[in-house]
């Protein structure tokens, strides 16, 4: 299934579970797949200084939130924030069929209410 | 003799290459393919016969209402029914929600509702929004073979219930519900009993009886086009319902505060009605009927008993519902374990689903051109009844052979073994 980048990526998340120390966390999950993520991400100077991961689900919506933490790390909140979806989905290791954007796009959803809780 | 070659030569899309390869369609409780004879239908329509119905007097107006309303005749004659017992709607939730807001203003508070745990939301969503009224809903439970669990049903069947809405057949566990019985139940009861045969009308024989209501079904699930369904009513009940929506056609005398209404059925089909999709619902009928409905489900029954047990072979393999294929119908609902994924996973700290998620394996059997359904099937509750998130699921129709069900087990143990 899928390439054997996206196979040794869900097996071997690099970003799975709570890092030392954060300050947000972030559920969302997909009601139509049952695709469930949790985010802790610590915010430091509206960067994130650290970020990982926990939840179940499809191999494309683990994986990809498994690079989302990857690409999010060291970057400013608004540029996560801003992240071009389409240009997102074009550099997944695996093509992404239009059934499966939901799947590849939830981190990206679920991230950008970061903001609304930094203003809380 | 039941040919499944020359059937698939009927059906124009099937023989339709995707990356050099023929595509083997198992979504057939999702929408059917349309053969030949349905399109040519549809295409003479519109060539030879285009006008609107029940309205103006020329040759051409006339031929037309006649076509729709044989078609109409041909759809009651098709499930027992008289041709003014069939009214056309867009599809099976349309019909039941026809029901939900014709039979509301006879609803008081604390009546109650009786469905099932199996239910597709077409059967579900109508009724919960009476809840709003004080109306109760209950569900009658599923045991854990997937069949309705009749003592719970009898034991929820109390005075109070004022309707009985269950699923002929389930759209995940294939289950074929007893529903002479429970609709004897129901009368004993003074409930009104309604059908929803979406998944039964389509794939097996089927006759209205007396103690049947409401029917509900679809078109586009048995060779019909898409955006035409059909609610049977029971003449009397029809007679005895306000009209659902109002406008254009649906009347006999408008003044400018008073209105009086056609009869049934044409009083519950306000507005130009979908004259193209009835003409292509009686050719499918046709169609059906030339291969006669015992024939089909003999063969789906076949089918189904092939693939299960091939499934029974892989052991990463869980199928919801009935075993015995005599009593289910041809739709398999499944999960596959990756032991080996789970084993590493587990090995390295990280909690990985039992199962590979239905989306995944419906993505790679599409790389073989194998189309499944994956996801909840618009059947939530069921799902949690199930304690999963989702399904993948293969279900047969006239033009699905072994070999279909062959590719389908032997790609799944592919992945297996990876």
């Amino acid at each position: 299934m899928y390439n054997d980048e996206v196979m040794e990526r869900y097996q071997n998340p690099r970003f799975y579970g709570k890092p030392g120390k954060y300050n947000i966390s972030l559920e969302e999950s997909s009601t139509t797949c049952g695709d469930h993520i949790h985010f802790y991400i610590e915010i430091e100077d509206g960067k994130v200084k650290d970020i990982g991961f926990e939840g179940n689900g499809c191999i494309i919506s683990m994986v990809s939130s498994d690079l989302f933490c990857e690409s999010a790390r060291g970057k400013t909140v608004e540029e996560v924030v801003g992240t071009d979806p389409d240009k997102y989905v074009s550099e997944f290791p695996v093509p992404i069929s239009p059934g499966r954007l939901n799947c590849a796009l939830l981190p990206l959803k679920s991230f950008k209410k970061v903001q609304e809780k930094l203003k809380k | 003799m039941y040919d499944v070659r020359t059937i698939r030569e009927d059906f124009p899309i099937l023989n339709r290459e995707v990356n050099g390869k023929r595509i083997v369609y198992l979504d057939s409780t999702a929408t059917t393919q349309k053969p030949r004879k349905v399109i040519d239908a549809i295409v003479d329509y519109y060539e030879n016969y285009n006008a609107n119905v029940h309205r103006s007097v020329y040759k051409l107006a006339a031929e037309a209402t006649d076509l729709y309303e044989n078609a109409r005749k041909n759809v009651g004659d098709f499930i027992g029914a008289k041709q003014e017992e069939i009214v056309f709607t867009r599809n099976t939730t349309e019909s039941l929600n026809l029901l939900s807001y014709t039979l509301e203003s006879s609803m008081k508070k604390g009546d109650r509702i009786l469905i099932s745990e199996m239910e597709h939301h077409s059967n579900i969503l109508p009724w919960m929004r009476l809840e709003e009224k004080g109306i109760l809903l209950d569900y009658a439970k599923i045991d854990s073979n997937g069949y309705l669990d009749i003592e719970d049903f009898k034991k929820k069947l109390k005075k109070e219930t004022r309707i009985v809405s269950i699923v002929h057949q389930s759209n995940v566990l294939g289950t074929i519900n007893p529903i002479d019985e429970l609709s004897s139940l129901a009368k004993e009861n003074g409930s009104i009993f309604i059908v929803d045969a979406a998944q039964s009308v389509p794939h097996m024989p089927f006759r209205v009886n007396e103690n049947f209501d409401y029917v509900a079904f679809s078109g586009h699930k048995m060779l019909g086009p898409l955006g035409i369904g059909v609610l049977y009513g029971k003449r009397e009940n029809l007679e005895n319902l306000q009209p659902f929506l109002r406008g254009g056609e649906m009347i006999k005398d408008v003044d400018f505060h008073k209105v009086s209404f056609e009869d049934s059925p044409i009083k519950f089909e306000a507005g130009t009605p979908n004259v193209e999709g009835a003409v292509g619902l009686s050719a499918a009928i046709d169609y059906l009927q030339d291969l006669g409905m015992d024939n089909v489900r003999t063969h789906e029954k076949q089918l189904t008993k092939y693939l299960m047990l091939k499934f029974a072979d892989n052991k990463n393999i869980t199928v919801y519902g009935p075993n015995e294929a005599e009593k289910r119908g041809g739709v398999v609902a499944f999960n596959v374990k990756n032991s080996q994924l789970l084993r590493k996973a587990k090995n390295e700290g990280i909690r990985l689903d039992d199962f590979i998620h239905s989306h995944d394996i419906a993505s790679f059997l599409d790389d073989s051109n194998v189309y499944v359904r994956s996801g909840h099937h618009c059947a939530q509750p069921l799902m949690r009844t199930l304690k999963v998130t989702g399904t993948a699921r293969a279900s047969f129709y006239v033009y699905n052979d072994f070999e279909d069900a062959e590719i389908l087990a032997s790609k799944l143990g592919d992945i297996g073994v990876q």
